[in-house]
């Protein structure tokens, strides 16, 4: 459903020469880089929700990076933040973390630290991408069900035996078992275990 | 008439006889002598006393003859005088007759005059009889005190100014005059009576680096077109270093020729220490100040020196990787490389722009181009402002001036402004944290700086106190500040003044006055 795109990592920092050595670093191993000199330009760029990673300056004039980091929570973006924070800055750093970013790094750092990191914080956004688009199927999967299957489903989630879902139900055990069948088939389910696996994945609230 | 009056007194003194006569010249004598005349015998009683004894002494004759003359003395002589007299008469060791000595005496109203006294024995007579001549020399007296008081007098004064004169004649022939503080300051031994050439006082008077100024000071004198008042230094035989001023006028007669130089060297080294132990001092609190104003902003200008090296260490690995690709793009490389150069050129300006600012160094007045320093000091202001995420706008009207002043001390009177402007909005929200540096030429030629925020404002009680020194409303400031900026502000001939800002926070503005265009020269 969702096409596989190349993770993109995005620098927004407001030193011109920072940001574009770190331009040319993201090059320099092959990952594809855009770069913005202010949290302004970040929020304002039309970015599609692709995957990536986020390297941004903690200190800016204008919109700080903290403040960047809470506009795209309220959002609701997954985009993982890696903060680049002057030395000092620790309070700071803190309270992104806090806030959901991934890592900070201090400046002047190895180039290595920081593709290590940009690294870990793409797999974590491919992870989290798999994991939203599981979810999306599930629920589609989940809404392909009648009224009385998801009935049905509820109580197998709850672990009751058909027996008694029969009763709960006023249904024969036989119609039961039926409906349990189509549950099983229309959600893709392998086993009962897997079945109860995927619901509980849609009703944890989300991440 | 006259005649037969003449005629008639010859012919009473035909008939006198000799003794007669004389006793009548006796009295002419005693009655028209103008110093008073007592005659006294051995025991002191008075025999005779003469009209100029009643004018002085205030006795009627009558009331005198008779009595003691020891009556005409104050105490403590008038008790001692039985015994000086009985001394004479048993010894003849005379102390006062035959001899004359100046004297006190009493008279009736019991006041006490100084006189000169003298007395002669009457020779041929047993016992003997004395007679004295007194001479009031009260007037003398008080003259002579008042020269030696105000000459006493002009002698202290002179000491305790430490301030000598002299009158200097061109052409030999009247004495020249030093005063002996003059001496005193100059090293001239009171028996040195030399003349001293002008050539010669420069020489031995005025320290070399000022020779010029103080001859070319001498020649207007001489002119007559000023008098001379200068201020040089001396370095004496005695190795001693003095600041003297010296103050000198020529007095021509009514021909235009040139009778005598007076003067006054006033000897000013101690008020001239303590002049420059102030501005020492006064330096040194100012450097100071300066010191921890670039402490306040140690955060800032450690951050705006990390970018330069953050980006050199990124560009430099970005380099090596990119080189190391199969095919490597060298248009890349050389771009980074050039980054590199640039940026490490970048932090040695800011920090050669921070060793100028806190540098110990001698204050320097010169004309001062307006633009120039204020770029100079953009990179230190933005840094600091940009660590509090506030803004810094600088809104200069073009062209900007030249101001005579010192760079650095100007700097440190901005900076010293915004650092308070930055401080005054940490907790402003984010659409009011703007610092906005003004620059106005004013049409008298001055030029107005203003440093404007839109922070908390300024507290009535703040208001109140803002220059004290000391006084400060920031948790780690030394209320240092805002005090050493005013005195800076009035040495270069400016003011410093405060004023609410229109919506909220407040405006710092100061003055200087624009240098004359003759001074513009770069």
């Amino acid at each position: 459903m969702i096409k596989e795109q190349k993770p993109t990592v995005f620098v927004v920092d407001d030193d011109a020469a920072v940001r574009d050595s770190l331009r040319l670093l993201l090059k320099s191993v092959g990952l594809p880089v855009e770069v913005f000199e202010s949290a302004q330009d970040f929020l304002d760029a039309e970015r599609d929700d692709r995957p990536g990673c986020l390297v941004l300056d903690i200190r800016m004039p204008g919109m700080s990076g903290l403040e960047l980091q809470q506009k795209l929570n309220e959002r609701h973006s997954i985009l993982p933040i890696i903060f680049i924070t002057g030395h000092g800055d620790v309070p700071m750093a803190v309270e992104a973390m806090q806030a959901g970013a991934v890592d900070f790094i201090q400046k002047p750092f190895r180039d290595q630290d920081l593709l290590d990191r940009i690294n870990q914080a793409l797999d974590k956004d491919a992870g989290s991408r798999r994991m939203l688009a599981e979810r999306n199927m599930i629920r589609k999967r989940l809404e392909s069900l009648t009224p009385r299957e998801r009935e049905v489903l509820d109580l197998v989630v709850a672990g009751k035996a058909n027996k008694v879902i029969a009763g709960d139900l006023n249904l024969s055990q036989r119609t039961v078992e039926i409906h349990r069948a189509r549950v099983m088939e229309k959600m893709e389910a392998h086993s009962l275990a897997h079945l109860v696996r995927m619901v509980l994945e849609v009703e944890r609230p989300e991440a | 008439m006259a005649s037969k009056h003449s005629t008639t007194a010859r012919g009473a003194a035909a008939r006198r006889t000799p003794s007669q006569q004389q006793g009548l010249e006796y009295r002419a004598i005693l009655d028209a002598a103008v110093d008073a005349i007592v005659v006294v015998d051995h025991r002191g009683t008075i025999q005779e006393f003469s009209k100029a004894a009643q004018k002085t002494f205030g006795y009627e004759r009558e009331e005198v003859l008779g009595r003691n003359v020891r009556e005409l003395m104050p105490e403590p002589f008038r008790s001692e005088h039985d015994g000086y007299m009985d001394r004479y008469m048993r010894t003849g060791e005379a102390r006062i007759i035959g001899i004359g000595r100046e004297v006190v005496a009493r008279r009736k109203d019991g006041s006490v005059f100084p006189c000169d006294l003298a007395v002669g024995r009457v020779q041929g007579m047993e016992p003997p009889r004395f007679i004295g001549f007194i001479r009031d020399i009260t007037t003398r007296k008080s003259d002579q005190e008042q020269l030696l008081r105000s000459e006493t007098e002009l002698r202290l004064a002179q000491e305790l100014a430490n301030l000598g004169n002299y009158v200097i004649h061109p052409d030999a022939g009247d004495d020249d005059y030093f005063s002996p503080q003059l001496r005193r300051i100059l090293g001239v031994s009171p028996d040195d009576q030399h003349r001293v050439t002008r050539e010669e006082f420069l020489e031995r008077w005025v320290h070399p680096s000022d020779r010029q100024r103080v001859d070319s000071g001498f020649a207007r004198m001489d002119a007559g077109a000023a008098p001379l008042d200068v201020e040089y230094q001396v370095v004496l035989p005695d190795g001693t270093a003095k600041h003297l001023h010296h103050l000198g006028q020529a007095m021509f007669d009514g021909n235009g020729k040139l009778l005598k130089y007076v003067g006054t060297i006033h000897d000013v080294t101690d008020r001239r220490r303590a002049e420059d132990e102030a501005r020492v001092l006064q330096d040194r609190l100012t450097h100071f100040s300066r010191l921890s104003t670039m402490g306040e902003m140690a955060a800032g200008l450690a951050h705006e020196i990390n970018q330069p090296l953050s980006a050199i260490a990124t560009y430099a690995r970005a380099c090596q990787r990119l080189i190391s690709l199969p095919e490597p793009e060298l248009g890349d490389v050389v771009g980074a490389l050039e980054q590199i150069n640039a940026q490490a050129l970048r932090a040695g300006e800011v920090i050669r722009r921070l060793r100028n600012f806190v540098k110990n160094r001698e204050v320097k007045r010169e004309p001062v181009d307006c633009a120039r320093l204020l770029e100079e000091l953009r990179t230190l202001a933005e840094t600091d402002a940009r660590a509090h995420n506030i803004r810094l706008r600088l809104d200069l009207q073009e062209p900007l001036p030249t101001v005579y002043a010192d760079p650095i001390q100007l700097q440190q009177v901005i900076l010293n402004l915004v650092r308070n402007a930055i401080d005054a909005m940490v907790d402003a929200p984010e659409d009011r944290r703007e610092v906005v540096l003004t620059t106005l030429a004013a049409p008298d030629g001055e030029v107005e700086f203003t440093v404007a925020d839109h922070g908390t404002g300024l507290a009535p009680e703040a208001t109140e106190h803002l220059f004290n020194p000391f006084f400060t409303t920031k948790a780690s400031g030394t209320g240092l500040g805002l005090a050493i900026s005013r005195s800076i502000v009035r040495a270069h001939g400016g003011r410093l003044w405060h004023t609410a800002n229109d919506d909220c926070g407040v405006r710092f503005h100061f003055t200087l006055p624009a240098a004359p265009a003759a001074a513009t020269g770069d």
